[in-house]
């Protein structure tokens, strides 16, 4: 089952959507966060993965 | 055996640079080149919790130590590059030293536009730019009791949020005839002027500074309508420049900027540039662009660092973000608000909402959302892409 959650940086507000996770920097749609590589950072604050809090803001996608 | 990578700048570019470079398969030495005396920090929260809070330089760092150490980074800090010679692929330093370089990056960011006006060099007077600035205004602002902040930008409405949160009075000084003006449009800088003024932020439109008064430390501003304001510490936040004096001394290409291609190349194909003070062509906007954001120094220094590995990694079609964090708001911005022809607006301060989207010949160009990042998220692929936007994603900026 691939994962679905959605997390937001605390520092800037960016959301990483698991369901479609980052295709343009190789993680596949369905990553879980936990599986996002360790030496990733947030691509709008450049925060790293293991410097922040993603907090967990909804589930089954982004729908409004 | 190879020339090293040199990168001159030790900021946010510089740090995603080196590791990036290392990280694509560059096998010989890196050496990062920095005036100040720091390992490249992070700088948006110079103006935000650094102000208002408890943190040093140190916990500001954007890697420690061991992460460049790991990779077989090395800084030569408190040092100034004088020169470029493109011909010998060398670089000159402040104390002689001469170093050859294969592949040189150029991450000089900006820096603050100057206020050359009498008293400019009072105590009290600060800019707010890089770490030392932060410093020496954190210290400062501990036993004061009233700011006047020149220019109602980013830097100082940030500023302004920060030092009312530990109570001082603020007053904001601002040329035009509301603050924002470059980079919002006026329903959003109407926004922003009511959440200060409901801070007890005092906004002064129209308002130039022609002097600071006070023998020794700053007493009070000096108006264009012969107004004093009291102020016993000022900030200065009238934008910036980006520093290209060693480009533009060794030839290349400077348009507002160090001008890049979409590989981040300048036009020497050994040169590359990121960050602040790069400017490029961008293939969505169809026009040249400096962008001053996190983001783009990220996004730039991957397609150097793969450029420096004759790799290619495209950055010019990428849709620019940036944020802002001012009291309990947080602003995200995408696209570039400039020549839209329709806006479609949903806004209530009392409740914090705040969307927008822009459109140029029925085409999605930027969206603004505060607190709503899900929101901009989905909005952003619009932009991107040019589909048309449908009345789903119109009605969906009005709920939250």
């Amino acid at each position: 089952m691939s994962a679905n959650k959605v997390w937001q940086c605390i520092t800037c507000g960016w959301i990483y959507s698991e369901a479609e996770g980052l295709p343009d920097e190789d993680i596949a749609p369905g990553t879980a966060w936990e599986d996002v590589p360790e030496d990733w950072c947030c691509p709008d604050c450049g925060m790293d993965k293991s410097d922040f809090t993603m907090v967990e803001v909804g589930s089954n996608g982004l729908g409004f | 055996m190879t020339a090293p990578c040199i990168i001159i700048g030790a900021s946010h570019a510089a740090a995603q640079l080196s590791l990036n470079v290392r990280q694509q398969g560059w096998q010989g030495d890196i050496i990062v080149i920095g005036q100040e005396s720091f390992l490249p920090y992070q700088r948006p929260p110079l103006s935000k919790t650094f102000l208002s809070g408890e943190k040093t330089v140190e916990d500001l760092l954007i890697k420690p130590e061991s992460a460049y150490e790991k990779a077989n980074v090395s800084f030569r800090l408190n040092t100034q590059v004088v020169e470029i010679d493109r011909q010998n692929k060398t670089v000159t330093l402040n104390n002689g030293d001469m170093l050859e370089y294969a592949k040189l990056a150029l991450c000089t960011g900006a820096t603050a536009n100057p206020l050359p006006i009498l008293g400019a060099n009072l105590k009290g007077v600060h800019y707010l730019r890089n770490a030392h600035d932060a410093i020496a205004l954190k210290s400062d602002i501990s036993s004061k009791k009233h700011a006047v902040i020149i220019g109602g930008g980013f830097i100082g409405l940030e500023a302004a949020a920060a030092l009312r949160q530990k109570a001082m009075h603020v007053t904001i000084l601002e040329a035009q005839d509301a603050i924002l003006q470059r980079v919002v449009s006026p329903e959003v800088a109407a926004f922003f002027t009511q959440l200060h003024e409901s801070f007890g932020v005092v906004i002064r439109p129209n308002s130039i500074a022609t002097s600071f008064e006070g023998s020794e430390a700053v007493t009070a501003v000096t108006c264009n309508n012969g107004e004093k304001i009291p102020a016993d510490v000022v900030i200065i936040g009238i934008g910036v420049t980006p520093e290209t004096r060693l480009a533009e001394q060794s030839g290349l290409t400077v348009k507002n900027g160090i001008f890049v291609n979409e590989f981040a190349q300048t036009n020497d194909p050994d040169i590359v540039a990121a960050g602040d003070c790069a400017s490029y062509f961008h293939e969505i906007y169809q026009t040249d662009i400096r962008i001053e954001s996190i983001q783009n120094a990220l996004e730039q220094s991957k397609s150097a660092a793969a450029s420096m590995n004759n790799k290619q990694i495209a950055f010019s079609s990428n849709i620019p973000r940036f944020w802002s964090d001012q009291y309990d708001i947080k602003l995200q911005i995408c696209g570039v608000i400039d020549g839209y022809d329709a806006v479609e607006i949903e806004q209530d301060l009392e409740k914090r909402v705040l969307n927008a989207l822009y459109f140029r010949k029925e085409k999605l160009i930027a969206a603004i959302a505060v607190n709503n990042p899900a929101w901009l998220t989905k909005v952003q692929p619009f932009i991107k892409n040019g589909e048309p936007v449908n009345n789903e994603l119109i009605e969906s900026m009005r709920q939250k």
